[in-house]
C-alpha cells in the first residue's frame, strides 16, 4: 500500500499533499479532544500493524486497519494516519517523505468513506448485522485503497487496469483477513466499549 | 461459540486463498555490483520474495540516456555488460508503486573500459574482445575479482537484509512519539480550557 518515492509524477504528489492538508485540517477541527488518547492508540496500532507480517503460505501479509480506524475516528483518521505514516517512513523506511501526502490520502480517505458508509450498520441492534457491516468496512476500505493506489499510478502514467488488477489481486488475502478482524473488533467493542465506535445507546443490544 | 467458529472460518479461508504472489507494503530492495565489466544485480522485496521473472530493468547513464534493457531471471537476478566506464543507473518497476533505483559508480568498473565520452565504436570493441583473453595478468585479475565477488555476495545480502530490519528500539520509539504527540495535544487542550475558565472567573469578579 505504501507507494515509494520516485513512482509518482510531481502533480500527483502535489495534489496528494494538498488533499492531506485539507483532510488533516478538517480532522483536527472535527476531532473530539476528549478522545485524543483513543486517536493516539489507533495511530500507534496502525504504525505497528504494517510492520508485523503474518506468514501465510509462501509469503506474508500485514494488516492495514484503516477500516477500523475510520469507524472509530471518522475524520480524525486523517491526522492519526498521517502521523503514523510519517513515523513509518522515518523508522521503517516504508513509503517516503515526498509521497507522504498521496499515501495518507490513499489510506485515510477510504477510512473516512467507510465511516460514513458503515457507521449506521455497526450500531444495529443485531450483533450479526453489525458484524457484517464491520466486515464490509474492513474489507471495503482495502478495496477503496487499492483503487486509489491504482488511480495514483495511472495519473503518473501506468495503465490503470493493469495497476489496479495487480494491486487488487495481491490484496485479496488482506481484504479477507481485514474483514474478519474488523468484524471481530466491532463485536468486541460493542460489548466492552461502545462509545469507542460512537454508539450512544448501550441498552439497545445489551 | 459459533462466533468463534465463524472467525476461524474467516482465517482458514484467508489461509487457503493465499496463492497469489504478494507485492504488499514490503520495501523493494536490491543491489548492483561489478565483476569485471559485468554488472550483476538483484531485485526483490524485503520479505525475501524476489522480483517476478522477466521484470524489466532499465539501465541509464547519469543524464538519463538509456544504455540498455535487461530482464530478471527466476531468482530476481540480472546481468548487464558495461561498455563504458561511467555511472550506471538501474531502474526497476515491480508494479503497485514499488520502484527501485540503484547506482553503480564508475570507479567500480575496470579501468580499461572507455570513459564516459568515448565513441560508440570504441565501446563495441570493448565488448567484442573479452578481457579474459587479452593476457595472463588480465585473466588472473578477472579470476580474483570473480572469487572476491563470490565471497562478498552473501555478506552484501546480509547487510541489505540487516538494513531493512527495524529494531525494537524503532518500534518503541515510534509508539513513544505518537503518545508524546497525544500528550502535547492533551496539555494544549487543558491550557485552552484553563484559560477559558479563568477568563470566565475574571468576568464574574468584574
Amino acid at each position: 500500500m505504501h507507494i515509494v518515492d520516485g513512482a509518482l509524477a510531481v502533480p500527483v504528489l502535489a495534489v496528494g499533499a494538498a488533499l492531506t492538508v485539507a483532510g488533516v485540517a478538517l480532522g483536527l477541527k472535527r476531532m473530539d479532544y476528549d478522545h485524543l488518547p483513543q486517536v493516539g492508540v489507533l495511530s500507534a496500532a496502525f504504525f505497528i500493524a504494517s510492520y508485523i507480517h503474518l506468514p501465510i503460505g509462501f509469503s506474508s501479509v500485514h494488516l492495514i486497519l484503516n477500516g477500523l480506524i475510520g469507524l472509530a475516528l471518522g475524520w480524525a483518521a486523517f491526522p492519526a494516519l498521517l502521523v503514523a505514516l510519517f513515523l513509518q517512513a522515518v523508522f521503517f523506511g516504508f513509503g517516503g517523505f515526498l509521497v507522504l501526502g498521496v499515501n495518507a490520502v490513499n489510506i485515510a480517505l477510504p477510512a473516512v468513506m467507510v465511516y460514513y458508509l458503515c457507521a449506521h450498520g455497526i450500531s444495529s441492534s443485531s450483533p450479526r448485522v453489525a458484524a457484517i457491516w464491520g466486515a464490509i468496512g474492513g474489507a471495503g476500505s482495502i478495496v477503496l485503497t487499492t483503487i486509489m493506489v491504482a488511480f495514483s499510478l495511472m495519473l503518473s502514467g501506468e495503465a490503470f487496469l493493469l495497476a489496479a488488477k495487480a494491486t487488487f489481486v495481491a490484496h485479496i488475502p488482506v481484504m479477507i483477513v481485514e474483514g474478519g478482524v474488523t468484524a471481530a473488533a466491532v463485536l468486541l467493542l460493542r460489548k466492552v466499549k461502545p462509545e469507542f465506535l460512537h454508539i450512544k445507546d448501550e441498552t439497545d443490544y445489551a | 461459540m459459533h462466533k468463534g467458529l465463524w472467525l476461524k472460518g474467516w482465517l482458514i479461508t484467508a489461509l487457503l486463498s493465499f496463492s497469489v504472489p504478494s507485492a504488499l507494503a514490503h520495501n523493494v530492495v536490491g543491489g548492483v555490483y561489478a565483476i569485471g565489466n559485468q554488472i550483476e544485480g538483484e531485485v526483490g522485496f524485503s520479505n525475501g520474495d524476489m522480483a517476478a521473472e522477466g521484470t524489466q530493468i532499465t539501465v541509464t547513464d547519469r543524464q538519463g540516456n538509456t544504455l540498455g534493457l535487461v530482464a530478471t531471471d527466476s531468482e530476481g537476478l540480472f546481468v548487464f555488460t558495461a561498455a563504458q566506464r561511467i555511472d550506471h543507473q538501474f531502474f526497476a518497476n515491480l508494479s503497485s508503486g514499488h520502484v527501485l533505483e540503484m547506482l553503480l559508480p564508475a570507479d567500480e568498473l575496470p579501468d580499461d573500459l572507455p570513459g564516459g565520452d568515448a565513441l560508440p565504436s570504441e565501446a563495441k570493441r570493448a565488448i567484442s574482445t573479452p578481457l579474459a583473453y587479452s593476457g595472463d595478468q588480465m585473466a588472473l585479475q578477472q579470476m580474483i575479482e570473480k572469487a572476491v565477488a563470490k565471497q562478498v555476495k552473501p555478506l552484501r545480502k546480509e547487510i541489505a537484509e540487516y538494513k531493512e530490519k527495524a529494531s525494537l528500539q524503532d518500534i518503541i520509539g515510534g509508539i513513544g512519539y505518537i503518545f508524546g504527540l497525544c500528550g502535547i495535544g492533551i496539555w494544549w487542550r487543558q491550557r485552552q480550557l484553563e484559560k477559558q475558565q479563568s477568563s470566565i472567573a475574571k468576568q464574574g469578579q468584574g
